[in-house]
């Protein structure tokens, strides 16, 4: 099972893109090294669909936050380490040796750089592991997830060969026939070894910057539950990437799978929705979430259709693919899959009547599917009302408070239907029947 | 006087299209010279709002397209002409600037202004062109250009052979320095006569009519077969406007035409006002002060603004307009989409009630706030028209014939059925 999200959702919510503008990727990604950058990219693209993954992974990441540990590595020795593996060397002992030999002849008579670079790697390579094996030395984690992975790294350190290696003093002279050895040992027996030990690293890597992340921004850690619980309950969810949001709570469940939100134009619903569906995602990443607290049962997927409803000059084309994408949805909803679906202003983009009708004919028909949870905003307030009769459908609002003729926005959620009806004050504020006069 | 319009109107109407798409200033425009174009591209950011200028131009061009001439003069003549006036002689200004037209060029120049004054002679002295009444004050002042002492040598020449280097010298002078905005004014009336050439070209081609201007205030628009320029195969529609129907109130469903009727009327009382013919069968018209139409409004998120307020704001700007007492056309498309069923319904009574009150202005306002025309109804001078739907099974048809009425007909439903949405959400698997 795995958590499914499609390319327009992905869009809505921002989340990925190493060079978009204000991404949540790039929000994340503090890594130093390009293997920690791959990993993390990874770890974006590809969400857990099973709650013990998700709470373990969180698990370490709540570890690495309390432990604020700094990273222990040069970001130019890990690079040259990788670079000296990758650069094969010859099948036997004796080729290598004698390759060795005649790159260092080479070296003394032109200009040939292989022997240099074989030397620093090596260089690099002794060092790199010297500070892990002191690393997991001194960690102190001795129970959990995380204990399992350094005593695997403390395993492979721990071995003869690399062991000597380690105690080698990098500023005294390495002899040819050192070199040519662990050019044959690093590449060829323990390669598989140092591959893990590489990933460590990176893995690391990763820990340190997300929870670095998470401290700074006061993110906390979700609690993952198994889908069949179907929850989604959180205080203080807020957008990652505005300064001083606001927080509000969200609380979904079976009895309770539809939000109804309501409220005026720009009073904060669309962006109140990204920060849900942004902190669903991430906590099925294990991530760290926007929220003050969070728990929530697996989910199979997130569909969303938010803000694509601001183009209006599309007129009914825009409305066909609204369409499109509900169709999408319900055919996902339809299949048995627990999902999460979020619809900003459905129909927006048609007369108020269609956009009314559309909108409590779909909320009416997606609030059967008790294992999946619904947030619907909309306008048109009228359709919470006809929503009253069901019982499993919560309606709140984003208010409007009126400063004089200026509206101001709170951002803060309250229970009900608005009652927000600026349509008529807006016009009378503007004097314009007066202007028209007779 | 000048006629009201905006960026919004314009937008609207699609005059002159978008960045690939053609509008209707390319559909009129078959301009032979640069010079015409700018013209015309003129005539159509500024129509005008005088009953007698625009009847005189449209009976101007209506001529035209009876006589069904082409454009006398080649454009490569004007091509040439426009380059070499364009460099001016070093004598005629005061810093000394080389010419950058070489001796060829000039030589080029010169005759071409000895041909365009012989053969516009030629052209203006035709029977025809002197009976075009309207045209008179233009033609006279052409042959009083083409015939001007100064130029007579020009009209002798008869253009066999090279001239020589000491001729064209002399004409050069001519030309260039001593009578230069002479040829200047005859070349803008020249481009003139290639933009009502090439307009009653388009209205011979196209079958286009010559609308008739009536006097301002009467509030009268009298449009039959009007259909919009650009279809391939319209269907075209009549609408009658006078002080005891001067606010429509149109309904139909989201395909039925509406906005394209809307543009079809816009789009004629428009070309109208330039004195230009229209896509109709007929059309009669008192002149207005300006024209305001939203019918594709954007929003305007980078302010902040919601499209309601957008909405709004348009509203207000041409209540202030109309409140200078002017005489104006306004067309409203989709009223109040951007906020809720119930203000939407207020603010659309309100508003229209407000516009019939205005007895020199024409309304037209499209919704789908069907329940406002039960209120709207007790005003007399408020007309209620629809745009049909039938359903044939389940595929709606639409007509594009207008009839009086209000409709409810929607299908955004139907589309949201059709695609069947509400049957798999019905008969999927409802886990728990």
């Amino acid at each position: 099972m795995s958590f499914s999200i499609d390319a327009q959702t992905q869009e809505e919510l921002n989340l990925l893109g190493k060079f978009r503008q204000g991404s949540i990727y790039n929000l994340f990604n503090h890594v130093r090294t390009r293997g920690g950058e791959q990993l993390l990219d990874n770890m974006f693209r590809n969400p857990l669909g099973n709650a013990s993954a998700i709470n373990e992974r969180s698990s370490i990441f709540q570890f690495f936050q309390q432990a604020d540990l700094v990273f222990p590595f040069d970001v130019r020795e890990i690079s040259l380490m990788r670079e000296y593996l990758d650069a094969g060397a010859g099948k036997s002992a004796l080729v290598t040796l004698a390759g060795t030999v005649v790159k260092k002849w080479l070296a003394g008579l032109t200009r040939d750089e292989r022997y240099k670079k074989m030397v620093q790697g090596l260089q690099a390579t002794i060092v790199t592991l010297d500070k892990c094996y002191s690393f997991v030395e001194t960690i102190q984690f001795n129970a959990g997830p995380y204990a399992e992975r350094i005593r695997a790294a403390k395993e492979i350190l721990s071995d003869k060969r690399l062991e000597r290696l380690r105690d080698i003093d990098i500023y005294e002279a390495l002899s040819v026939k050192t070199l040519a050895f662990y050019d044959h040992v690093l590449k060829g027996r323990l390669f598989d070894d140092m591959e893990r030990i590489l990933s460590f690293i990176y893995e690391l890597d990763v820990n340190i910057a997300v929870s670095e992340v998470a401290r700074t921004r006061g993110f906390s850690y979700a609690r993952a539950w198994p889908p069949e619980k179907n929850i989604l309950a959180a205080t203080g969810v807020f957008h990652p990437g505005i300064k001083n949001a606001i927080g509000n709570a969200i609380s979904l469940n079976r009895d309770n799978n539809v939000l109804f939100l309501t409220g005026a134009n720009m009073a904060g619903k669309s962006t109140w929705m990204k920060s849900v569906g942004i902190g669903l995602y991430l906590a099925h990443m294990g991530f760290p979430v926007a929220a003050a607290e969070m728990d929530f049962s697996v989910r199979e997927g997130l569909y969303s259709s938010i803000n694509v409803a601001d183009n209006i000059s599309l007129g009914y084309s825009h409305f066909y693919a609204e369409v499109v994408r509900v169709k999408q949805a319900a055919e996902a909803a339809a299949s048995g899959k627990r999902l999460l679906l979020m619809f900003d202003e459905l129909f927006k983009g048609t007369n108020v009547k269609d956009a009314y009708d559309g909108t409590l004919a779909i909320t009416e028909a997606f609030s059967e599917y008790r294992g999946c949870l619904f947030i619907v905003s909309t306008h048109i307030i009228e359709v919470g009302e006809a929503l009253k009769g069901h019982d499993n459908i919560h309606c709140v609002y984003m208010p409007t408070v009126m400063d004089g003729p200026h509206p101001r926005y709170t951002y803060k959620l309250e229970e009900g239907i608005t009652a927000d009806r600026q349509g008529m004050m807006i016009i009378q504020n503007e004097g314009i029947l007066e202007l028209i006069g007779d | 006087m000048v006629f009201h319009t905006d960026e919004q109107t314009i937008a609207d109407l699609g005059i002159f299209g978008k960045h690939n798409g053609s509008g209707i200033y390319d559909l009129y425009n078959r301009t032979h010279t640069r010079g015409g174009e700018a013209i015309l591209k003129e005539m159509f950011l500024h129509p005008l709002s005088d009953k007698a200028a625009i009847n005189r131009r449209s009976s101007i061009i209506k001529y035209f397209s009876r006589l069904n001439m082409a454009f006398p003069l080649s454009a490569a003549l004007f091509d040439m002409t426009e380059k070499y006036l364009k460099d001016p002689d070093e004598r005629t200004n005061s810093t000394r600037h080389q010419s950058a037209i070489g001796e060829k060029e000039i030589q080029q120049g010169v005759m071409s202004v000895i041909t365009l004054i012989q053969q516009t002679r030629e052209f203006i002295e035709t029977p025809s062109v002197k009976g075009i009444i309207d045209y008179t004050a233009e033609r006279e002042a052409i042959l009083l250009f083409v015939t001007d002492p100064a130029f007579e040598p020009a009209l002798r020449e008869k253009g066999k052979g090279k001239l020589s280097y000491t001729v064209i010298a002399a004409y050069d002078i001519l030309f260039r320095v001593r009578e230069r905005h002479k040829i200047a004014q005859l070349l803008r009336l020249l481009y003139e006569l290639d933009v009502y050439l090439s307009v009653a070209k388009v209205a011979v081609e196209r079958g286009f009519v010559f609308p008739e201007a009536l006097e301002k205030g009467l509030c009268v628009l009298k449009l039959e077969g009007v259909y919009h320029p650009e279809l391939k195969a319209p269907v075209p529609n009549s609408i009658f406007m006078d002080p005891r129907q001067q606010v429509i109130f149109l309904t139909g469903a989201n395909m039925a035409g509406k906005s394209t009727f809307l543009r079809s009327v816009s789009t004629a009382v428009y070309m109208a006002h330039m004195g230009f013919p229209v896509a109709a069968a007929s059309m009669e018209f008192s002149v207005m002060d300006g024209m305001y139409t939203t019918i594709n409004l954007p929003d305007n998120l980078g302010i902040g603004a919601s499209h309601f307020y957008a909405e709004v704001l348009r509203v207000k700007q041409v209540a202030a307009e109309l409140g200078r007492g002017k005489s104006l056309f306004i067309i409203f498309d989709e009223l109040f989409r951007g906020t809720n069923v119930k203000d939407a319904h207020e603010a659309t009574v309100a508003i229209s009630r407000a516009f019939a009150g205005k007895k020199t202005s024409m309304f037209i306002i499209s919704s789908h706030i069907v329940e406002a025309g039960g209120e709207l109804r007790q005003r007399s001078n408020i007309g209620f028209f629809y745009l049909p739907t039938r359903m044939n099974g389940h595929q709606p048809e639409y007509t594009y014939t207008l009839e009086r009425g209000i409709t409810d007909d929607r299908h955004g439903m139907i589309i949201i059925r059709n695609e069947g949405i509400l049957d798999t959400l019905k008969n999927g698997n409802k886990i728990s």
